[in-house]
C-alpha cells in the first residue's frame, strides 16, 4: 500500500515546473510506473505533481516539415494505433504495440515510457542497490539473467525498460523539455545517462524539468523501419532482446542505417559499428552474417546471461533478413 | 397452497433411476438424462456479474483493516520489536507481535514442525513479526512500515541441492534431511542385466508458486466466544478444526464460511498463520477486521510446489519392454517439514509396467516458505523426468513413443502390490489421443517438410496417471426436498472453480427428475452445511458426487415409504415415474409426489448422504495422454505452442463443460510449469526472492497458450470406483503436459531440455552451445 | 459509505456520446478514429473548464488530509471524500461497495480490477481516484441492465469462460473494452486483447471463444444484445 504523499494537479506547464522542482516531488503523468515504486518503496515521494490534464501535451501532429511532434501525454495506445505511424513511423508503431499489456497502453504515456525507471528486480525490491545510493550491484554476482551484457560500466546491470525509446532513437527523435530555465531540445540519444557517469540517474532531466513533446524528422525516401523484442512470455513482458532498426534504401542498397537494441544495456543501445557496415551493402547473407557478429562485439556477458549474444545475434540476423524483404 | 401443475418442479419429462432398497446402494445410472450433458453453471450468473460474493468482497459494519510484519531475511533471530511508533499512528486500532500477551500460540505446518506464530527465530523470508489493524489499509501498512525490529541475521541456505553439504547451515540446528523415502519391487540390477539398452538422465524441475488470483486472506468477527471467518479456502471443516486447535477452542465455536473462493490449487487446503492473526487482531479491538495478504505475501509465505533435482536410470529391451527403472530424487520442504518429495516417485512406481523398480527421495530443508500441495503433488515433476526418459528410450530404439508406451500399459497397480485398477484407461487415452491429434500423418509430414525455415516444427506426447482416483471421505450431504418440487443441496465442498456445484445440481436433478433451476445450493460453510474434507486431490466430484447421489436416493427411499401408505401397497412395488409414484404391477395405481399425505403434512423430506468405502483391494486412479505441437525459433530461442490434445480417463464425463474447461486449465497450468514459470532465490548473495511479483514470476497469458485446445476424452465409466461411475479430473490434467512440450521441442530441434522452465533464455544457450561444439 | 449519490444529468457533451454508446448502440456513427478525435476534445474541454477550479485550488491536498472529489461511475456521481494515495479500485471495492472488479495485486499485474475509463480499458489498481475525476467510469456491474446481463456477460456464461471467477470481472471489462474499438476482433486480436489479463484457472480457450460469442451478440447475431 502506497505511503502517504500530498498532491496536487497542475493546471499548466508553468506551474508543474514550479512545483515539480520543490524537494520530494514527483511528476505523475499516466502513474503506471510511479505508483508501482512509490508502493514498492523504491522511492519515496512528498509531493505528486500531476500534469495528466495538461491538454496541450497531448496528441499527434504532423509538423511543417514533413515530421511529428508526438505530445509527451501522448497514451502508448494512441501511439501504437495512429495510422501515420504505421505507416511512416513503424518501428516506433510496433515498438508501442509490443509495450506492457492494453490496459497500461491505455494509460501509460509515451514521455513516461522515456522516463520510466529500472525494472531490475534488486533495484524494485527490498535490496539497498547502487541505484538507490547502496554500495553494491547486486545483479553483478547474483541472479542476472534478465541484466544488462552492454555498458554496465561495472556500476549498475540493469537494462533499459523501454520499447518506444530504442525505436524513437532509430527514427532519429528529439525530446523537448520544459525546466525552470526554458525550453530545451535533447536528442533523445543523449538523453539517457550512462550507470559510470551517475548510477542514481537514468536520464539528463533536472529537477522540475518535464519532458513536453517528441519530435520525429520526417523519414527519408526509402526508409524501412521496425522493431521486434524477444521476450520470456508472449505478452506482458519486457525485452529479453530487442532490435529497432531504421535502414534507408536506394533500391536494394542501404544509403542509411541505424541499430538500436533493447534489453542489452543501461541505455537504449545504438551500434555505430554495425551501422557502418550495413550502408552501401544490399544486405546480402554474408553482410548479416557478419554484422551479427559485430553487433555482440564487445559484449561483456555475466554469470546467467550469455545466452543474450547468440539472441542477439539471432533477431538481428531475422530482423534485417525480414527488412531486406519488405 | 394447492400445488398446481404448472408450479411442480418436477421435470415430468424425467425418468428417474430406480429407487435402492434402504441400505443398498443404488445401481449405476445407465442412460442419463442430465450427467455428461453441456450445462451452464448454476453459478454463472453470480460469477459474472459480480453478485458472487468471495472473501475478499466482504465488508463488514465498523470492519478494520489487518496487515502483517514479514520478517525480510531468510534466516534471522528477533532481538527486539518496539511498536511504540506504530501504536500511535493515525487510525491504528492495535498493534500485536511476539510481546503480546496471550497471542503468540504454538504454530505447525500440516502437523508438523512447531513454531511460534510471531516465532523469535525467522527461518525463512517472510515469516510473521507483528501485525496490525486500523481504520483503512493505507493506515496499517503506514504502520507496518514503523515496526522497529533489531534482527540478528544468520547464515542460510536456499539451494536444495546445497542444503546437504555438511558445511551448510543448519535450518533447525541438525542436519537438513527432512526425511528420507525408499521403495523398491524386484531387482533392479536383474532388470538392467536384462536390458538391451540403457539410459540415464539427470532432470530439474523448477519450484512454481501457485498464486491463484484471489489473494489468500480472511475476514474474522467475533460474536462473543463464537469466531466466524470468512476465508478463501478450499476446506472449511480444515480450517475450522486446525483453529480451533491452535486457540484451544471448541470446533462448535469456530465457523468458517467460504462460498465463493478464488482459486487455490492446493495451497488454501489448510490454516495459515494470517488467519490465527486475523482472529486476535479482531479479538484485541473487538471489531471485525479483514486480513488479505499482499501479492508479494502470497509469493512468499503460503506454499510452492518444491524444486525437485531427480535422476532416472532405464533399461530397456528392443521389442520396448521396460527392465527396470531408478529413480533417485531431491526435493526442499521449505523452512519447516511440508512433503518436499511427497508422491514425488508415484509415476515411476504405478504409470508403466516394470518389474524391478528402485526409488528414492530425499526431503530437505532450505530457508525459504513452506511447500504446500500443487496440484498433484510430486507427479508433473517426475513425468518431466518419466516421460523425457521415454521418449528418448523411443529415440534410441527407434520406436514410435507411442508405441512404447502401449507395449508397457500395466493391467494392474504395481505400486499397491498389484491390486488390479476398478478401470484402467491408459491405452484407451494413447490410442484415441493419438487419433485426435493425427498424430502418425503429422509426423510423416514433419519428416518430410521441416528443414528449411529457422522456425522448427515438433510434435511430442506424454502419458500420466494421478495416484488418487477416487479421493477419501468422510463427506455428508443432504437433500431437502420440498413438497412443491423444489429442493436444497447443503454439501460442505467448496467449489473452487472445477464446476463441483453445478455437478452436484445436476446428480440431483438425474436422480430426482427436478429442474436444475430448482435446486438451492447452500455450501462450505461449517455453521451450517455438512461436514466434509478439503476439495483436493481431485476428490471432490468422486466423494461428494457420491454423497450427493446417496442423499438424493435416500430422499426417494422416503418418498416411497410415504406413498406406499396412501396406496397401502408395498415399497418394493413402487417407482418413480415422471414426477408420480406407480405401482410396478398395477399402473393404475399411482399418487402424485406433491400429492402424497405425509409429505404434504411435513413439507420436506431430509435424505442423507454419505460417502461409502471406496472397494477393498482395488486401486482407482485416472489416466491420461495429453499430445502438443510446438514450433521453435532457433535464431531466438522462442517457443509457441500450437496446439494441444489431451485425451483423459477419469471414468464417467459428469459436465462436458466443466470436463474440458478442466482439461484446458490443466494445461495452461502445465504450460507456465513447462514454460514460463519458476522462483528465483537470490541464493549468493541475500537469499531473498526476486521475482514475488506477476512482472518477475511469469504466469502464462492468453497469448502463451495455444488458440485452441482440444479434450478428446476417453469415457470408461468405472461402476466400481463409486455410485456415480467418476474419477478425479482436475489433478491428473496438468501431469504429462510439460513433459510432452519438452518432447515436442526435442523433436523440433533435437534437444532435450532436462531443466525448467524451457524458456527462450535456456533455449537459445542450449542451441548456441550445440552449434559451438558443431 | 462516506459518499453521497446522486443521479445527475452530465451537461457534457462527452459524457452524453459515452452513456448512449453504453446503452448497446455502441456502432452508432463513432469510428475509431472518431472516437479518439472526439474524446480528445472532450479531456481538453474538461481541462479548460477545469482550470479555474484547479487554480482556485492550486494548493496541493496535504499528505493525510481528505479531499472532496467527484467520481462518475456507471453514470451516477459520487461525491466523496479521498486520501490522494487512495486507489480508484480500493474507492470502487471498499468505498462504494462495488465488489464486482477484484483485486488481484494492487500492483498492475493481473488485470482483475479493469474497468473502463472513458471507454478504454485500465487498472483501477494504478489509477490514484483523485486522478478519475471528471473521466466516465464504468465497472463489472455498469455493463448491466438492472439484473440483466450485458452480451459480454451472457458470452461468458454460454461458453463457460471461467473457472474461480475471479479474473473473470477484468476479463469481461477487457473484452468490452475490446469489441467497442473492434465489434468484429480475430482470434489474434482477441488474444492481444485479454493479454493484460492473467488467469490462472487457464481458461484461455473459453475466454477467446466468450469475446468471439459477445461480438455476435452485441452485433444482433445469435440473439438480441
Amino acid at each position: 500500500m502506497i505511503p502517504q504523499f500530498s498532491y496536487m494537479k497542475a493546471s499548466s506547464l508553468d506551474e508543474a515546473v514550479k512545483h515539480a522542482a520543490g524537494k520530494g516531488a514527483c511528476i505523475h503523468a499516466g502513474g503506471t510506473d510511479l505508483l508501482g515504486c512509490l508502493r514498492d518503496g523504491v522511492f519515496s515521494a512528498d509531493t505528486l505533481v500531476s500534469i495528466s490534464r495538461l491538454a496541450k501535451l497531448k496528441g499527434i501532429q504532423e509538423t511543417a516539415d514533413g515530421g511529428l511532434r508526438i505530445g509527451a501525454l501522448t497514451t502508448i495506445a494512441e501511439v501504437a494505433a495512429s495510422p501515420v505511424m504505421a505507416k511512416s513511423f513503424t518501428a516506433l508503431a510496433q515498438a508501442a504495440s509490443e509495450v506492457a499489456s492494453p490496459q497500461l497502453r491505455n494509460q501509460g504515456t509515451i514521455g513516461g515510457n522515456l522516463c520510466q525507471k529500472p525494472r531490475c528486480w534488486y533495484y524494485r525490491g527490498e535490496f539497498h542497490c547502487v541505484r538507490k545510493g547502496g554500495d553494491t550491484c547486486y545483479a553483478a554476482e547474483g541472479e542476472n539473467q534478465y541484466h544488462a551484457i552492454f555498458g554496465a560500466d561495472g556500476t549498475c546491470y540493469y537494462v533499459h525498460p523501454s520499447d518506444t525509446a530504442p525505436a524513437l532513437i532509430s527514427l532519429g527523435a528529439v525530446v523537448v523539455t520544459q525546466g525552470k530555465s526554458g525550453s530545451k531540445k535533447i536528442a533523445l540519444e543523449k538523453f539517457f545517462v550512462r550507470p559510470g557517469d551517475d548510477p542514481l540517474k537514468e536520464t539528463v532531466l533536472e529537477p522540475g524539468e518535464i519532458v513536453t513533446h517528441i519530435l520525429l524528422p520526417k523519414p527519408t525516401p526509402g526508409l524501412r523501419s521496425s522493431y521486434r523484442k524477444v521476450r520470456a512470455r508472449r505478452s506482458w513482458d519486457f525485452a529479453l532482446a530487442g532490435v529497432a532498426l531504421a535502414v534507408g534504401f536506394t533500391g536494394k542498397r542501404v544509403q542509411s542505417a541505424r541499430v538500436v537494441l533493447s534489453g542489452a544495456a543501461p541505455t537504449p543501445w545504438r551500434l555505430p559499428e554495425v551501422e557502418k557496415a550495413i550502408v552501401g551493402t544490399e544486405l546480402d547473407d554474408a553482410t548479416i552474417e557478419k554484422i551479427s557478429l559485430l553487433a555482440v562485439r564487445g559484449a561483456e556477458p555475466l554469470e546467467k546471461n550469455a545466452y543474450k549474444i547468440p539472441m542477439f545475434k539471432g533477431v538481428i540476423q531475422e530482423q534485417i533478413q525480414a527488412l531486406r524483404g519488405a | 397452497m394447492k400445488q398446481t401443475e404448472d408450479k411442480m418442479y418436477i421435470d415430468p419429462e424425467l425418468v428417474v433411476p430406480e429407487t435402492p432398497h434402504p441400505g443398498k446402494p443404488p445401481k449405476p445410472w445407465e442412460k442419463t438424462h442430465v450427467i455428461g450433458k453441456k450445462i451452464v453453471r448454476v453459478d454463472a450468473y453470480q460469477r459474472v456479474s459480480g453478485a458472487a460474493r468471495y472473501p475478499s468482497d466482504m465488508i463488514l459494519p465498523d470492519m478494520l483493516y489487518g496487515a502483517i510484519l514479514r520478517c525480510p531475511h531468510p534466516n534471522a533471530h528477533i532481538k527486539k520489536v518496539d511498536t511504540s511508533k506504530a501504536e500511535k499512528m493515525p487510525g491504528v486500532r492495535t498493534v500485536i507481535s511476539g510481546n503480546t500477551p496471550r497471542m503468540n500460540p504454538d504454530f505447525t505446518y500440516q502437523g508438523q514442525g512447531k513454531t511460534k506464530v510471531f516465532d523469535s527465530h525467522c527461518r525463512f523470508e517472510g515469516d510473521c513479526v507483528a501485525a496490525v489493524a486500523a481504520e483503512t489499509p493505507y493506515q496499517a501498512w503506514d504502520a507496518v512500515r514503523a515496526i522497529e525490529v533489531e534482527y540478528e541475521t544468520l547464515p542460510f541456505v536456499v539451494d536444495e541441492l546445497k542444503s546437504l553439504d555438511a558445511k551448510a547451515p543448519k535450518v533447525h540446528g541438525t542436519g537438513n534431511t527432512v526425511k528420507e523415502e525408499k521403495y523398491e519391487r524386484g531387482d533392479t540390477a536383474k532388470g538392467f542385466r536384462e536390458a538391451d539398452k540403457i539410459l540415464e538422465m539427470e532432470f530439474r524441475s523448477e519450484c512454481q508458486l501457485h498464486t491463484p488470483l484471489e489473494r489468500h486472506g480472511c475476514v474474522a468477527r467475533w460474536d462473543g466466544d463464537l469466531l466466524t471467518l470468512w476465508e478463501s479456502t478450499q476446506g472449511a471443516f480444515i480450517i475450522q478444526r486446525e483453529m480451533a486447535q491452535l486457540l484451544n477452542m471448541p470446533m462448535a465455536k469456530v465457523r468458517v464460511i467460504g462460498h465463493y473462493m478464488g482459486g487455490g490449487f492446493g495451497s488454501k487446503l489448510q490454516v495459515s498463520k494470517f488467519t490465527v492473526i486475523a482472529a486476535f487482531l479482531a479479538k484485541a479491538t473487538g471489531r471485525p477486521v479483514k486480513m488479505f495478504l499482499t501479492r508479494e505475501e502470497t509469493f512468499l509465505a503460503v506454499g510452492n510446489r518444491p524444486p525437485a533435482k531427480m535422476k532416472l536410470k532405464a533399461g530397456v529391451r528392443k521389442d520396448g519392454t521396460l527392465t527396470a527403472l531408478e529413480f533417485f530424487g531431491i526435493g526442499a520442504s521449505g523452512a519447516y517439514p511440508a512433503g518436499g518429495v511427497q508422491l514425488l516417485d508415484w509415476q515411476i512406481r504405478d504409470l508403466y509396467n516394470c518389474p524391478n523398480v528402485r526409488c528414492a527421495g530425499t526431503d530437505v530443508y532450505i530457508n525459504a516458505g513452506p511447500a504446500r500441495a500443487f496440484r498433484a503433488p510430486g507427479h508433473p515433476q517426475a513425468s518431466w523426468a518419466l516421460e523425457q526418459m521415454m521418449d528418448a528410450l523411443a529415440q534410441a530404439l527407434a520406436m514410435d513413443p507411442v508405441e512404447l508406451r502401449l507395449k508397457n500399459v500395466p493391467a494392474v497397480s504395481q505400486a499397491r502390490g498389484g491390486i488390479p485398477y476398478t478401470s484402467t484407461g491408459l491405452k484407451e487415452c494413447l490410442r484415441e489421443g493419438a487419433k485426435a491429434f493425427g498424430w502418425d500423418k503429422r509426423k510423416k509430414e514433419l519428416a518430410r517438410e521441416n528443414g528449411k525455415s529457422h522456425i522448427k516444427t515438433g510434435i511430442g506426447m506424454a502419458g500420466g496417471l494421478w495416484f488418487l482416483g477416487g479421493g477419501f471421505g468422510p463427506a455428508t450431504v443432504i437433500v431437502k426436498l420440498y413438497s412443491d418440487g423444489s429442493a436444497n443441496l447443503n454439501m460442505g465442498a467448496a467449489d473452487l472453480g472445477t464446476g463441483f456445484k453445478t455437478v452436484a445440481a445436476m446428480i440431483v436433478s438425474e436422480e430426482l427428475g427436478l429442474r436444475l433451476d430448482k435446486i438451492q445450493i447452500e455450501n462450505a460453510d461449517t455453521g451450517t452445511t455438512q461436514f466434509t474434507m478439503m476439495s483436493g486431490g481431485s476428490k471432490t466430484t468422486p466423494v461428494d458426487g457420491s454423497a450427493v447421489r446417496h442423499a438424493a436416493a435416500h430422499v426417494k427411499q422416503k418418498l416411497l415409504a410415504m406413498a406406499a401408505k396412501d396406496l397401502k401397497l408395498s415399497v418394493a412395488d413402487l417407482a418413480i415415474k415422471g414426477g408420480t409414484v406407480v405401482s410396478k404391477t398395477d399402473s393404475s395405481k399411482q399418487k402424485k409426489i406433491t400429492e402424497i399425505s405425509e409429505f404434504k403434512e411435513l413439507s420436506v423430506i431430509v435424505g442423507i448422504g454419505n460417502k461409502d468405502p471406496n472397494p477393498k483391494g482395488k486401486a482407482i486412479e485416472p489416466f491420461a495422454a495429453q499430445f502438443c505441437e510446438v514450433k521453435v525459433n532457433t535464431k531466438t530461442g522462442e517457443l509457441e505452442i500450437v496446439r494441444f490434445v489431451a485425451s483423459q480417463d477419469s471414468g464417467r464425463i459428469m459436465n462436458r463443460y466443466t470436463y474440458d474447461n478442466q482439461v484446458i486449465g490443466g494445461i495452461t497450468m502445465g504450460i507456465g510449469f513447462a514454460a514460463t514459470e519458476g522462483r528465483v532465490l537470490d541464493g549468493k548473495q541475500t537469499g531473498k526472492l526476486c521475482n514475488k511479483s506477476w512482472h518477475d514470476y511469469k504466469l502464462p497469458t492468453a497469448l502463451d497458450v495455444p488458440p485452441d485446445i482440444e479434450s478428446a476424452p476417453v469415457e470408461l465409466i468405472d461402476n466400481e470406483a463409486n455410485v456415480i461411475g467418476a474419477k478425479g479430473l482436475g489433478e491428473p490434467v496438468t501431469i504429462p503436459t510439460a513433459a510432452a512440450i519438452a518432447n515436442a521441442v526435442y523433436n523440433a530441434v533435437g534437444i532435450r531440455f532436462t531443466e525448467t522452465p524451457l524458456s527462450p533464455l535456456r533455449i537459445c544457450q542450449l542451441l548456441a552451445e550445440r552449434s559451438k561444439k558443431g | 459509505m462516506g459518499s453521497e449519490s446522486e443521479e445527475k444529468q452530465c451537461s457534457c457533451k462527452h459524457h452524453k456520446e459515452r452513456s448512449d454508446e453504453r446503452e448497446g448502440d455502441g456502432g452508432q456513427g463513432i469510428s475509431r478514429r472518431g472516437f479518439i478525435a472526439s474524446m480528445g476534445a472532450g479531456a481538453a474541454a474538461i481541462a479548460t473548464a477545469g482550470r479555474l477550479s484547479a487554480e482556485q485550488k492550486e494548493e496541493a491536498i496535504k499528505s493525510g488530509e481528505l479531499a472532496k472529489i467527484s467520481l462518475r461511475v456507471n453514470g451516477r456521481t459520487h461525491r466523496m471524500l479521498v486520501e490522494p494515495r487512495w486507489s480508484l479500485l480500493f474507492v470502487i471495492r471498499d468505498r462504494l461497495g462495488l465488489t464486482g472488479i477484484k483485486e488481484g495485486c494492487e500492483r498492475g499485474e493481473c488485470g482483475s480490477c479493469t474497468v473502463l475509463i472513458n471507454g478504454e480499458p485500465r487498472y483501477a489498481c494504478m489509477t490514484l481516484a483523485v486522478e478519475a475525476e471528471g473521466m466516465e467510469i464504468t465497472t463489472l456491474e455498469g455493463l448491466m441492465k438492472g439484473e440483466e446481463l450485458g452480451p459480454v456477460q451472457r458470452a461468458f456464461v454460454e461458453e463457460d469462460a471461467f473457472q474461480c471467477g475471479y479474473c473473470t470481472p477484468g476479463q469481461i471489462m477487457a473484452v468490452e473494452g475490446l469489441l467497442r474499438h473492434s465489434p468484429n476482433p480475430t482470434i489474434e486480436e482477441i488474444r492481444v486483447g485479454v493479454g493484460g489479463n492473467l488467469c490462472r484457472c487457464g481458461a484461455y480457450r473459453n475466454i477467446f471463444r466468450a469475446a468471439q460469442r459477445a461480438a455476435e451478440l452485441k452485433s444482433g447475431k445469435g440473439g438480441k444484445s
